[in-house]
């Protein structure tokens, strides 16, 4: 298990971060952090500059949302959930690890 | 039986909802006092507007592109780039909020070989529209703005190919379509809604709970089981004595109509009336805290009215506001207006219900029924956003949504009746439903109305 220690992010917003070779989207949703692959399932594009908001991120290509909790689709154009990371926060600062 | 009267003539027994409100130490909005019911005959409703595939068709063809319908509430694309996709049929419109926070409405296809842009019943964000097909792009107004491989596409011309906007406009916090380019404003299909609504301040409410629930009966059948409250003695209180709300029942042109009981009042059938602290008594059990000291009523005051403020004042602290300026009417009954041919929005204080109602595509005895509770908004705090909804199939329970309280199980003994009125329509001897003239005009009113389209 590797794992990357990260300072909070503003609310609603998103940042790009590596975790043992893979994309990883570190994202604060209403004041939760989620971490989630870097990947849309639906076509492979990052999902980097998504918008983040009330728990889903919007990928910015075709607007797919994902669960950020669950990495479970909205809609219909993918059914692949996409990769979700543990997230704890310690002493303020955020822990991702696979 | 009163067979000297005319036929829609008769009443139950007692005062009206009118004269009952009367004696309310508040008082309630003028129009809640109007009478607006009218005889609209007393033939039976064929099964086959229900059960009729072909009727299902002419629905979908003459009267669902022609009607105002409710896509979303405006906080649904509260921000630029927010769209709601919403479904009627074969149709499919994508409604969102431009640069310019604008709403507009496009049909949802891609102007170039005719792909969806957007799942059904999808929302989310986006800062333009892309197919996913092969890249074509639209800016949030509509825009063709890339068209990938443009050298081979030289017939597509300046803005021949941009979204075909579809006829969207708000009143009350809800955004309206209407897929016919000559439809009338919105402004004059709501008839009354708008003033009958302006002591309530719809616009200034939250979505709390949404819930949508696949129904086993035909859309029309499935409006028509919440449009009476006829039904509220045997459904909902097992037939027990006295439980029939004292109800007024009333029709609006072209597209409104409305019921309006009454809680906590005297049932006048009693032979003998409880006493006001007896059915503040009566009151207290079946909501108020079962911790708290049932109130005193006190001389000169009924029942009701104590119990308004005290509903008040707990759903006061529940959401951090004042409604002491409702009044007991509004606090407390039962109001729902109807807007055709799919919306029913009860703005009262205790019961903050809105209904859509949807046909399944596919098959006539299936539908599709959207929940919400609606609560007024804090002057001051941002409110929550829309939550996502709970979806809910045929044998799931509402009692699944902890935001609908004892509600979800009222909701079920709704239910429960659909999936039997649809096996009744097919095995009746007889070919088509009975009527009340009064407590049930409105189920006529909705069948007078698609009537109308269809014939169109």
């Amino acid at each position: 298990m590797s794992e990357i220690i990260h300072e909070p992010l503003a609310l609603n917003s998103s940042e790009v971060l590596e975790l043992e070779g893979e994309s990883v989207l570190l994202c604060n949703s209403g004041g939760s952090h989620f971490a989630i692959r870097n990947q849309c399932t639906h076509q492979n594009s990052p999902l980097a500059g998504g918008r983040v908001r009330n728990g889903f991120i919007s990928c910015p290509l075709h607007g797919v949302r994902f669960d950020l909790s669950t990495g479970e689709p909205r809609g219909t154009l993918t059914r692949v959930p996409v990769k979700t990371y543990g997230v704890r926060d310690e002493d303020g600062m955020i822990v991702i690890s696979n | 039986m009163s067979e000297k009267l005319s036929p829609g003539e008769a009443r139950a027994p007692g005062h009206s909802y009118q004269e009952a409100i009367k004696k309310d130490a508040s008082e309630p909005p003028a129009s809640f006092l109007t009478e607006s019911y009218e005889f609209l005959g007393d033939a039976d409703i064929p099964y086959a507007n229900y059960t009729s595939k072909d009727y299902a068709d002419a629905e979908f063809e003459k009267m669902w592109p022609k009607v105002w319908q409710m896509a979303c509430r405006e906080e649904h694309i509260a921000e630029t780039g927010d769209y709601q996709v919403y479904d009627i049929g074969e149709l499919s419109v994508i409604v969102t909020r431009t640069e310019s926070m604008q709403i507009k409405a496009y049909y949802n296809a891609c102007m170039h070989r005719g792909t969806a842009l957007k799942s059904p019943g999808d929302n989310g964000f986006c800062e333009s529209f892309r197919c996913p097909f092969h890249g074509w792009v639209y800016s949030l107004e509509g825009e063709l703005i890339d068209l990938p491989e443009d050298w081979d596409f030289p017939h597509v011309k300046g803005d021949s190919h941009n979204l075909r906007e579809v006829l969207v406009d708000t009143w009350g916090g809800f955004v309206f379509v209407n897929f016919d380019p000559n439809a009338e404003a919105l402004s004059e299909y709501l008839g009354v809604l708008p003033e009958h609504f302006k002591d309530f301040n719809i616009d200034d409410r939250y979505i709390e709970t949404h819930v949508c629930k696949r129904l086993p009966v035909n859309w029309k059948a499935a409006e028509e089981a919440f449009m009476e409250a006829y039904h509220v003695k045997e459904t909902h209180a097992g037939g027990a004595e006295f439980s029939e709300p004292v109800t007024t029942y009333d029709v609006f042109p072209e597209n409104v109509n409305r019921f309006i009981h009454t809680v906590g009042s005297l049932n006048p059938r009693m032979p003998k009336a409880p006493s006001q602290q007896e059915l503040m008594q009566m009151l207290w059990g079946r909501r108020g805290p079962a911790d708290g000291t049932c109130p005193v009523v006190p001389e000169g005051m009924t029942a009701r009215d104590v119990y308004a403020r005290v509903v008040q004042q707990q759903l006061g602290a529940s959401y951090d506001q004042d409604f002491s300026g409702y009044s007991t009417a509004q606090t407390l009954d039962s109001i729902e207006y109807f807007l055709f041919p799919n919306l029913f929005i009860f703005p009262g204080l205790t019961l903050p219900m809105v209904y859509r109602f949807r046909p399944d595509k596919d098959d006539p005895d299936y539908s599709y029924f959207d929940l919400y509770f609606l609560r007024p908004k804090h002057p001051e705090k941002q409110p929550p956003p829309p939550p996502e909804p709970l979806m809910l199939d045929i044998e799931d329970s509402y009692t699944q949504s902890e935001g609908l309280g004892f509600l979800g199980a009222v909701y079920d003994q709704d239910t429960d009746n659909m999936a039997a009125q649809t096996r009744g329509f097919k095995t009746s001897a007889k070919s088509g439903q009975a009527l009340g003239n009064y407590q049930e005009v409105r189920a006529r009113h909705l069948q007078q109305r698609v009537g109308d389209y269809l014939k169109k």
